[in-house]
């Protein structure tokens, strides 16, 4: 069983050789009687160029599988390759290398860190990565091409929703991952802010990078190449 | 009421982790107040408690050997006297045992009566051929009961056997003290002696009313007629002669052991302040369910409370024991006795104070915050302060990582004062520690800092003052005279009497407090410790009772701060004293030249037929002593270091509990762990910058010159720290910054990165 339940009309399906590619993933949480598998036999696969929208209701398992594709979290059982990576075998430094090159995140809350600037925030990731010079001209790159010039400057307790999550969508892209896993990215945004959002998802979904995204969102699935739908920790 | 604290042992019991934690901090605060506890109590009590076991007289009287039944009439019709015992003590007496030998040992037949020492091991002095060694010499020389000592002197030998150890604070001992003292039967020592029956040579009295022993001792000089160079020692005087030896550095320590407790309890209010702020949300929701500011504080300080109990005692007990060892060496080199179960009560009070202590500061906070409006207390707890970014640099040199470490730091400023406050306290104390080790060795080995601007001493005649003084390398030489002597109206009240032939200023020059240098025979230069102990100023006149009975007045022209014997000396012009004590032997003091060196005039001086000897400092002059000393700074500031290791800890915990999200954004962007112990290093650095740069200053400005003038009131002691010694403590805390950092971040990247994204 794959994860390609359906692709969203209007939009050319992806033949390629997959970048990410999913089998058989589970996932429980708790023990004894409280346990309870949030991902059950999950199979999936994300084509470079590719904008897969990943739905489903409270407690299905999106923001478990997309953990599991970005190294977050570890797997019960099955495996992950991300752009030729096994990532079930690789240990600490090894995800963190992954999520250092390979991977982009966008969380609903954002998560910039409170006491660094918007440009900081966007140069972190390269900084991190032993990559500071080349780091700082793309994201001023990014900055600008973000419309981002005059928030890079500000601490993002005085930024919008908007704004702040554009620096996260920059943020994500400074390292130029191959993947990038966005949770929720309009869940707090207003709708102009959140349709910017998406439409940069959309955008960036080119080329050999990918983008799932999870979403509530009906204007998000509508954007994407592909939808799947997570219930009971199963594709629909 | 009893709700909420039932509320406060579940939350206790469900966060075992925290509350293990907390404990280590309390642990480590009642760690630091127990070696200081252990170390004051010992040290302030050691004497009297000595002396009590022991007995000892309330006066010594010394005397030319005399017929007792000539003497014991005399001691007994004077006033106050209530009981009176007598001994025979031979001086420069060779004793040998175990390949050991010295030739400087007191040998002292006691008679029936009390004894004025306290049997530490073994039995007291029965019959003919038995000893009683003073603990020093048994300790140094490894002599155990049932061994033998051998005696010689000029033609007399004895062998005797060990059946007893005892302790007598009258004299600090051996090797402190130059010879050892020995207890033999009578009988063997009048034999040894060559005396005849009934001679002896020391009174022990003891008095009815120690306040009016003033005027026995005036009776005693009248009532001393045909008994020759009668010299007393009182038990205060006693107290004094052991504090030429250590009374400096016992001030010193206890000093030091008061400016620990006070930052033992600045840690347990900052810990138990930032504590409480962890756990707004938690007083919050309480408040909102209805629980009154002061039902929520006596929860936080029970629950503070049962931590702070078995904490409390594991640390005080463990540093009691750190520093029991080595105090207990200290006291015996002092001839004193440690304070055994007794140091109990001491601790048990430190125990009850420290947990009021923890109960207290974890009410205090918990009461202001639940006095707050309770949607404040909900909200506050979430907030983040973030500074302005003006207010760091953005400069590229520094790591971004540290300098996000910085930022978090800051964002809870109040946590890190307070953090800075409690390193910065044990920064000074460690700073206190080090001027104190640097301060005794120059005691003992720099003259200078003792006032002597004389390097050699050499014993001669004073007519040799002026063949010395034309020596190659030799500035000046004068012959300076030393005798010890008592006040004519307080003869408690003994001091050295110092005469220089000439100036003495040139030779021995204590900085003057208060009036002039004297000037001609009939003035005195009076140190700042006598003038204290006389109500002397200058202008007053001092009446000196010399050895010999005679009086000698002078009146004062100055106060000196001398170190030497406790500022319990005179400064005279040598002729007057000489007229008055004609027997006097002088000691030729030598001024070396700019540029000569001790050793190549002891070379002149010995190819001129003369004998010299280097000047030092007091007259802590054993090696032993001093070790011990250092072993017990060493577990103070080991002490010390491990509080501000668990400090560094705690808070670079909290900032990773309360920031766990930071931290998770972090790994989810690439961080590796090293780079996370990276940021926690920039609040460690942070911190343990402006703790060490505060304890400097501290130290400074407050904690050195507190110490010093606690430790002596008569004196002004260098005990400010060095560039060296800052050096030190700021690379030490670095250090402990690093250790800090990389251990919370071990644990908090363990953490799951889902769970870290998820708080708010």
């Amino acid at each position: 069983m794959t994860g390609d339940l359906g692709a969203n009309a209007g939009r050319a399906p992806v033949v390629s050789a997959p970048l990410v590619s999913a089998r058989g993933l589970v996932k429980s949480y708790g023990s004894g009687r409280a346990a309870r598998r949030v991902l059950d036999e999950v199979d999936l696969d994300v084509a470079p160029g590719e904008l897969l929208a990943v739905v489903g209701r409270s407690g299905s398992g999106k923001s478990t599988l997309l953990h599991l594709l970005g190294g977050l979290d570890r797997a019960d059982a099955g495996s992950i390759t991300v752009n030729g990576v096994r990532i079930e075998s690789l240990s600490q430094a090894g995800l963190t290398e992954l999520r250092r090159h390979q991977v982009g995140f966008v969380f609903q809350s954002f998560h910039l860190l409170p006491e660094l600037s918007g440009f900081e925030n966007v140069i972190l990731p390269g900084r991190l990565a032993g990559d500071g010079t080349r780091a700082a001209a793309r994201a001023r790159s990014l900055i600008e091409s973000l419309e981002l010039g005059e928030a890079a400057a500000r601490l993002p307790d005085t930024l919008s929703g908007g704004e702040q999550q554009r620096l996260a969508i920059a943020r994500a892209l400074v390292n130029d991952p191959a993947l990038v896993l966005a949770d929720e990215p309009t869940g707090n945004l207003d709708a102009e802010s959140a349709a910017i959002v998406l439409g940069l998802l959309r955008r960036i979904a080119a080329g050999p990078r990918a983008v799932v995204l999870v979403t509530h969102d009906v204007e998000a699935t509508a954007l994407a190449d592909r939808v799947i739908e997570l219930r009971d920790g199963r594709p629909a | 009421m009893t709700s909420l604290l039932r509320i406060s042992l579940a939350r206790l019991r469900r966060r075992r982790a925290r509350a293990l934690l907390a404990a280590g901090g309390i642990a480590a605060a009642a760690a630091m107040l127990g070696a200081a506890t252990t170390v004051a109590y010992s040290l302030g009590t050691g004497f009297d408690r000595a002396a009590d076991r022991a007995g000892l007289p309330d006066a010594i009287a010394q005397f030319d050997e005399a017929p007792v039944d000539d003497v014991r009439p005399r001691v007994l019709a004077l006033p106050n006297v209530r009981e009176v015992s007598f001994r025979l003590e031979d001086g420069g007496v060779e004793v040998f045992s175990e390949g050991n030998y010295t030739r400087h040992a007191k040998v002292q037949g006691v008679r029936e009566g009390r004894r004025g020492y306290a049997i530490v091991a073994g039995r007291d002095v029965r019959a003919r051929g038995e000893v009683v060694l003073e603990r020093g010499l048994e300790r140094e020389w490894g002599v155990r009961l049932g061994d033998t000592v051998g005696l010689h002197e000029f033609r007399s030998d004895a062998t005797l056997r060990v059946v007893g150890v005892a302790v007598t604070p009258d004299s600090v001992a051996f090797p402190l003290a130059n010879g050892p003292r020995l207890y033999a039967h009578y009988e063997d020592v009048r034999d040894f002696m060559g005396e005849r029956p009934g001679a002896v040579n020391i009174a022990l009295v003891w008095v009815q009313n120690p306040a009016l022993l003033d005027v026995t001792l005036a009776q005693a000089r009248v009532a001393s007629f045909g008994i020759a160079e009668l010299r007393f020692v009182t038990r205060e005087g006693i107290r004094s002669l052991i504090g030429q030896a250590a009374g400096i550095v016992i001030a010193l320590l206890v000093a030091f052991s008061l400016v620990a407790v006070g930052a033992a309890v600045v840690m347990l209010a900052a810990s138990a302040a930032a504590d409480v702020q962890r756990r707004l949300a938690s007083i919050g929701v309480l408040r909102t369910l209805g629980a009154t500011p002061r039902a929520v504080a006596a929860g936080y300080a029970l629950e503070a409370a049962l931590v702070a109990l078995p904490a409390g005692a594991l640390g005080l007990a463990a540093g009691a024991l750190a520093v029991g060892t080595p105090t207990e060496r200290l006291l015996e080199a002092l001839n004193e006795l440690g304070p055994g179960i007794a140091i109990a009560w001491p601790l048990l009070g430190c125990l009850v104070g420290l947990v009021a202590i923890v109960a207290v500061t974890a009410a205090w906070p918990a009461w202001r915050a639940a006095s707050r409006p309770p949607v404040e207390t909900l909200a506050g707890a979430d907030v983040v302060h973030v500074p302005g970014r003006a207010r760091l640099g953005r400069g590229t040199l520094v790591s971004p990582t540290l300098r996000l470490g910085v930022r978090l730091a800051l964002s809870r400023p109040a946590r890190t004062a307070a953090t800075i406050a409690v390193l910065a306290a044990a920064a000074s104390v460690v700073l206190l520690i080090l001027a104190l080790a640097a301060l005794l060795q120059r005691l003992e080995s720099d003259p200078e800092t003792v006032g002597k601007r004389y390097r050699l001493a050499v014993t001669a005649p004073a007519g040799a003052a002026a063949e010395i003084g034309r020596l190659p390398g030799v500035a000046g030489a004068a012959a300076r005279y030393e005798v010890a002597a008592a006040d004519s109206f307080a003869l408690g009240e003994s001091f050295t009497v110092v005469g220089f032939d000439g100036d003495h200023t040139r030779f021995e020059a204590p900085p003057l407090a208060s009036g002039r240098r004297l000037d001609g025979e009939a003035e005195v230069e009076v140190g700042l410790g006598l003038a204290q102990a006389l109500n002397l100023s200058p202008g007053a006149t001092l009446a000196v009772q010399l050895p010999s009975g005679r009086e000698v007045r002078y009146r004062v022209s100055g106060v000196v701060r001398a170190l030497e014997n406790e500022g319990r000396i005179a400064y005279v012009g040598a002729m007057r004293l000489r007229r008055a004590e004609p027997f006097l032997t002088p000691r030729i003091a030598v001024l070396l030249e700019r540029g000569a060196t001790k050793d190549s005039v002891a070379a002149e001086l010995r190819a001129a037929g003369f004998f010299a000897e280097p000047v030092g400092g007091v007259t802590v002059q054993n090696g032993g002593f001093l070790d011990v000393l250092a072993a017990l700074l060493r577990s103070l500031a080991g002490v010390i270091g491990l509080v501000c290791l668990y400090v560094l800890v705690q808070t670079l915990a909290l900032t990773a509990q309360e920031r766990r999200r930071a931290v998770a954004v972090l790994q989810t962007i690439g961080a590796a762990r090293s780079q996370v112990a990276a940021v926690l290093a920039g609040s460690a650095f942070l911190v343990a910058a402006f703790g060490a740069l505060a304890g400097i200053v501290l130290e400074r400005l407050v904690v050195g010159p507190a110490a010093s003038g606690l430790a002596a009131s008569y004196v002004s002691l260098p005990l400010l720290a060095g560039a060296r010694d800052a050096a030190i403590v700021t690379l030490g805390l670095a250090v402990l910054g690093l250790l800090a950092a990389a251990w919370v971040a071990r644990t908090a990247v363990r953490r799951p990165i889902v769970a870290g994204l998820r708080e708010d």
